[in-house]
């Protein structure tokens, strides 16, 4: 048969040519960053290409893995959790690893991003099935450690490295929550009340102690008052005791006729005031006619003894000596009863 | 068919190959049809001198195709993986190797040759000689997963 004109040693040609293309082509190999080829020498692992131009050699070594060295995301799904006080929350995270031993993760696991996802979720089931529901809302970051530390320690030899695994979301159902904010609500109405009470409570005392002290001040003024008072009065006794004292000195030491003078001269300023009182118009006199002409007996008896008469009925001789012309009142100390400092000559 | 269109074509049919191996490695890098591609540029230029020579035959140009092809590819992963070391980052995704120099405190005590540091965010489980929670200690090797660390 005719292959185009083609002798054997033509064909023998083409194939040769063929042949070393293909074998370059199955021998040079570009690993690009962030990957590691395994190599295979007859299905057995030998070693690890480096991102670069790699040359295997032909037919007896192929690439068994291509691995991803970069530092990966993983989402692990929803799942609901059971609480140690039974309570049922929904929860999901993240995690985060990167492959550091490229023979480990390719051999010794099969399906890795399966296998950590499911590692993880059973140990979320277990750290956060371990907590109250209460501890577990408010402990994230513990629950993450301890997930990071058992995952990481799991997944050890398999070459990997878990640098993270943090829980997203946990959500517990939706009376729970209702309940909480409703707890959360009541703490804080108790708080005011609280409050409210003993902003009222130290008002009312405050209140009560002023006006306590406003009491004890007053009672205190009153007693000083009284005090006050008392003094004045025993001052004035003791005043109208000395007036009463030096009166009676004077008459006896001068004349009765002294006591007249006052008398009169009382009377006469209280018909003085009487008749001045602005109001009336009508002045009545309440007076015995009688004794008001007494008492000017007295003035005429007094005005006698001064003048010199001499024949005053009842006039105890005087031991002045002779008559003089001033009048009374000059040489008789004139004694206001209710000023007894006026008394002092 | 193609035996009529190289004969046409003469020397001409090998740049043609050339250069479209070329462009092809330019759309799609994988660092092997460049080597056979300055192969064919080179048996174009030979064929440019020889084509009516007698024994420059199309066996003789296939052969020394393919042979010059394998050189080039030969010689290029030696220059390139000369290159190669003259990266700026050369921990690039070797996050234990990256470590290497740095301190941390011991987190838990080495005990039968395992602790635990906190670098990065994260634990490490460590190696290195018995000592007590707390010590400052230094890594000074990384294969992997394990950090060999000694008191700093």
């Amino acid at each position: 048969m005719n292959l185009g004109g083609l002798g054997g040693f033509d064909i023998v040609v083409i194939g040769v040519v063929l042949l070393i293309i293909l074998v370059l082509f199955a021998g040079i190999k570009t690993v690009p960053q962030g990957y590691r080829y395994t190599v295979e020498r007859f299905g057995r692992y030998t070693r690890t290409l480096e991102p670069g131009l790699n040359i295997l050699t032909p037919f007896i070594e192929r690439i068994g893995v291509r691995m991803n060295v970069m530092e990966q995301v993983l989402d692990i799904p929803t799942q609901e959790v059971i609480t140690k006080d039974n309570a049922s929350v929904s929860a999901d995270a993240v995690a985060f690893y990167q492959v550091l031993n490229p023979a480990q993760a390719a051999y010794q696991i099969s399906n890795l991003q399966n296998a950590i996802q499911n590692l993880t979720m059973t140990n979320i089931r277990s750290v956060m099935g371990s907590m109250d529901l209460d501890e577990l809302l408010s402990n994230r970051e513990v629950i993450n450690e301890r997930l990071l530390r058992v995952v990481d320690e799991a997944v050890g030899p398999w070459g990997i490295k878990v640098t993270r695994v943090e829980i997203k979301d946990i959500q517990p159902p939706a009376d729970l929550v209702e309940s909480m904010g409703r707890q959360m609500k009541a703490e804080r109405e108790k708080r005011a009340q609280i409050l409210e009470a003993e902003g009222s409570r130290s008002a009312q005392i405050l209140r009560a102690e002023g006006a306590k002290q406003a009491a004890v001040l007053e009672a205190e003024g009153k007693r000083e008052a009284a005090y006050r008072e008392a003094e004045a009065r025993e001052r004035l006794a003791e005043a109208e005791a000395k007036a009463t004292q030096s009166v009676s000195q004077a008459i006896a030491a001068g004349d009765v006729q002294a006591i007249n003078y006052f008398v009169a001269q009382k009377y006469i300023e209280a018909l003085a005031a009487i008749g001045k009182a602005p109001n009336s118009k009508i002045v009545l006199m309440p007076l015995e006619a009688s004794s008001v002409i007494g008492s000017l007996g007295g003035i005429g008896a007094i005005a006698k003894e001064v003048f010199g008469d001499g024949s005053g009925p009842a006039a105890p001789p005087r031991p002045s000596a002779g008559p003089r012309p001033q009048p009374g009142p000059r040489t008789t100390p004139v004694l206001n009863p209710f000023n007894p400092n006026s008394s002092e000559t | 068919m193609l035996h009529d269109a190289v004969v046409n074509l003469g020397p001409w049919s090998w740049w043609i190959l050339g250069v479209v191996l070329l462009c092809a490695e330019l759309a799609a890098p994988g660092v092997f049809l460049i080597w056979i591609g300055a192969a064919a540029i080179v048996i174009g230029v030979l064929s440019l001198a020889l084509w009516d020579a007698a024994f420059w035959t199309w066996h003789v140009q296939l052969l020394l195709f393919a042979v010059l092809s394998g050189a080039f590819a030969l010689a290029g992963r030696r220059f390139y993986s000369n290159r190669n070391q003259a990266t700026d980052e050369p921990n690039l995704n070797r996050r234990g190797e990256s470590l290497v120099g740095r301190t941390a405190t011991l987190h838990e005590p080495i005990a039968e040759g395992r602790g635990r540091i906190r670098l990065d965010d994260t634990w490490w489980s460590v190696m290195g000689p018995d000592l007590p929670a707390g010590t400052q200690v230094k890594v000074v090797a990384a294969s992997g997963r394990d950090l060999t660390v000694e008191a700093a």
